[in-house]
């Protein structure tokens, strides 16, 4: 068997952990720079605000109905996230981390430690509430696609308290029963109106359905779910993961910005949080591609009519793969340079490095001498001080051209685990 | 004059980890210059107040207090409370908790069906509350206390 445990509006959660205030009240945080509305607690569901809603758009609701708005603070998210992961390994020693709020647990081997699933499932839950402070949901089910069904009806159903064990036949021909196709784990909306279109809406009636048919429609990850759904394990937990193939990243710039020189210090800084990432995953990138994109949704001030768009990229192939952020930075900005028109307004700069591999890999190329092993240490000393004493620390001369634009963040919340100068305190 | 070379019982003496300069009590040890060492052989434990401190490093919260309505508890303003969240509430511990709008540390008694809070300082009259009536949520128990000595004494 295995399990499937979620916290419920992780972010707005969080936020809830050292605020008791805040609970049953509706919460919203926001993205990067306070653009969007990326999460949203139950309560501010119900309000109607959507997800990726731009946050301009909310103002009048949050005001009226006392909205509480905190901007995204990933590091008490990760730290949270961390410590949940951490407790749920003494319940299970298999565990998959598959999101920052969502992991697999792989239950097969300790039947005898606990009596039943449910009481399994309870001890979870009343755990993570007492010792996290975080509510939480579980499901149980036979293959990994069932626990997603379990942990979904576990948050629907009243009657369930938070966790729903799929064990026997009959549990499973009722859950499926009403269960639409849709929601199903790894159904995108197109697969799922063409399930419609053969009259196909619930799991249940999915489950049933001939496998050349399915393997014909949705290739072999549809097969592979059907079986999943029939109690076949197709999904094994991934315990180790492999590192990511690609780092990509695109954030916004707050407001648009016509000029060359705001943009690279932009670039500046996001490449060296990017290159960071390359690093602790311990891989070299091999290419890099920058693109440049307009508003577009964006009017021209005075005539009112849909602005000037210009949306390009460029990939710029390195002569060896490496990991410092002084080589790939040099990079980059020729790219950067050699797609900037002058003339239109600019909203976001885009990032992606491609072509990764492990850091032990050398190939020297035939013209090059291959990367400067002391560019990457530097790059690595770099880290470690700004891990020490902060982000940006140190960094990149032509980062923080602008001091201002970095600093968009109105709603910020105590990182209340991780900084000293950040804990709560008591009267 | 003392005559004898004052020998360090070989018990009393602990490695310190160097790696993890932030946990490490300080170690001033003077050596009595050209005598090895006879400890050499029994340096095993390395010691961090973090074992000491948190048994269970996912459950504990670090708080700064103010105030002074638990001084008779040695928990000065400024003192960093190293708080439990594992284990349960029981009468006569020292705990963080949330009350109607705002978290405080106070001794818990029980007194069913009410709870009392008590401080620890006699100006402070204890707090009673009602679990139905009163909105409140325990952070944990204060497992130990972080204080830097008063340098003249003890503030009154």
């Amino acid at each position: 068997m295995v399990a499937l445990v979620d916290a419920n509006s992780f972010y707005a959660s969080c936020h809830q952990i050292f605020r008791p205030d805040l609970e049953g009240k509706p919460i919203i945080v926001l993205s990067n720079r306070d653009g969007n509305v990326v999460a949203r607690s139950k309560e501010a569901k119900e309000l109607g605000i959507k997800m990726g809603q731009a946050f301009f758009e909310t103002k009048e609701l949050v005001n009226e109905k006392q909205v509480v708005v905190f901007s995204s603070n990933y590091e008490l998210y990760g730290d949270i996230s961390a410590r949940m992961m951490s407790v749920l390994t003494q319940f299970a020693p298999d565990v998959e981390v598959y999101s920052i709020d969502e992991a697999f647990l792989q239950l097969e081997d300790y039947t005898g430690v606990y009596p039943t699933y449910k009481g399994l499932g309870q001890a979870i839950r009343t755990s993570i509430r007492q010792w996290l402070r975080l509510p939480v949901g579980v499901g149980v089910g036979p293959t990994k696609t069932l626990a997603k069904v379990a942990n979904r009806l576990a948050k629907i159903k009243p009657e369930c308290h938070g966790v729903c064990v799929l064990e026997t036949q009959a549990d499973i021909d009722e859950a499926l029963w009403g269960f639409p196709v849709e929601e199903l784990w790894g159904v995108g909306g197109r697969s799922a109106s063409k399930l419609k279109r053969e009259g196909i809406r619930t799991a249940y009636q999915l489950r049933d359905v001939n496998d050349d048919w399915i393997r014909g429609a949705m290739t072999v990850n549809g097969l592979r779910l059907v079986h999943e759904l029939r109690g076949l394990s197709c999904k094994l937990l991934e315990v180790n993961q492999p590192p990511r193939k690609s780092i990509c990243t695109e954030p916004g710039f707050g407001k648009v910005i016509p000029d060359l020189d705001n943009i690279l210090d932009a670039l500046t800084t996001h490449l060296s949080r990017v290159c960071e990432k390359l690093r602790k995953q311990e891989s070299l990138c091999g290419a890099v591609t920058v693109w440049l994109r307009t508003d577009p949704h964006r009017r021209t001030p005075g005539n009112g009519l849909p602005a000037k768009q210009y949306s390009t990229s460029v990939t710029v192939r390195l002569p060896h793969p490496t990991s410092s952020t002084l080589e790939i930075i040099r990079y980059a900005e020729s790219g950067v340079k050699a797609i900037f028109k002058f003339g239109y307004n600019y909203l976001r700069v885009g990032i992606m490095l491609t072509d990764l591999v492990p850091a032990d890999y050398r190939q020297v190329g035939v013209f090059t001498k291959g990367p400067d092993e002391r560019l990457i240490r530097l790059s690595q000393v770099m880290d470690k001080v700004n891990k020490r004493y902060g982000h940006d620390t140190l960094r990149m001369a032509s980062q923080m051209y602008n001091p201002e634009w970095p600093m968009k963040q109105k709603y910020l919340s105590p990182r209340y685990t991780t900084r000293w100068e950040d804990i709560l305190e008591v009267k | 004059m003392i005559e004898t070379i004052d020998f360090i019982p070989p018990e009393d003496i602990f490695l310190v980890d160097p790696t993890r300069r932030k946990d490490i009590p300080y170690f001033d040890i003077a050596v009595s210059a050209g005598f090895a060492n006879p400890a050499d052989n029994y340096i095993r434990e390395r010691l961090n107040l973090q074992d000491l401190c948190v048994p269970h490093i996912d459950c504990t919260y670090f708080v700064r207090a103010k105030g002074e309505s638990m001084l008779g508890d040695y928990i000065f303003p400024g003192s960093i409370l190293v708080v439990d969240s594992t284990r349960p509430i029981e009468t006569g511990m020292v705990i963080v908790i949330w009350v109607n709008e705002g978290w405080c540390v106070k001794r818990y008694i029980d007194k069913n069906p009410m709870i009392m809070l008590e401080s620890s300082n006699e100006k402070y009259a204890p707090i009673y509350l009602h679990p139905d009536r009163d909105k409140i949520s325990v952070l944990g128990e204060v497992t130990y206390i972080v204080s830097k000595p008063p340098r003249y004494g003890r503030p009154r």
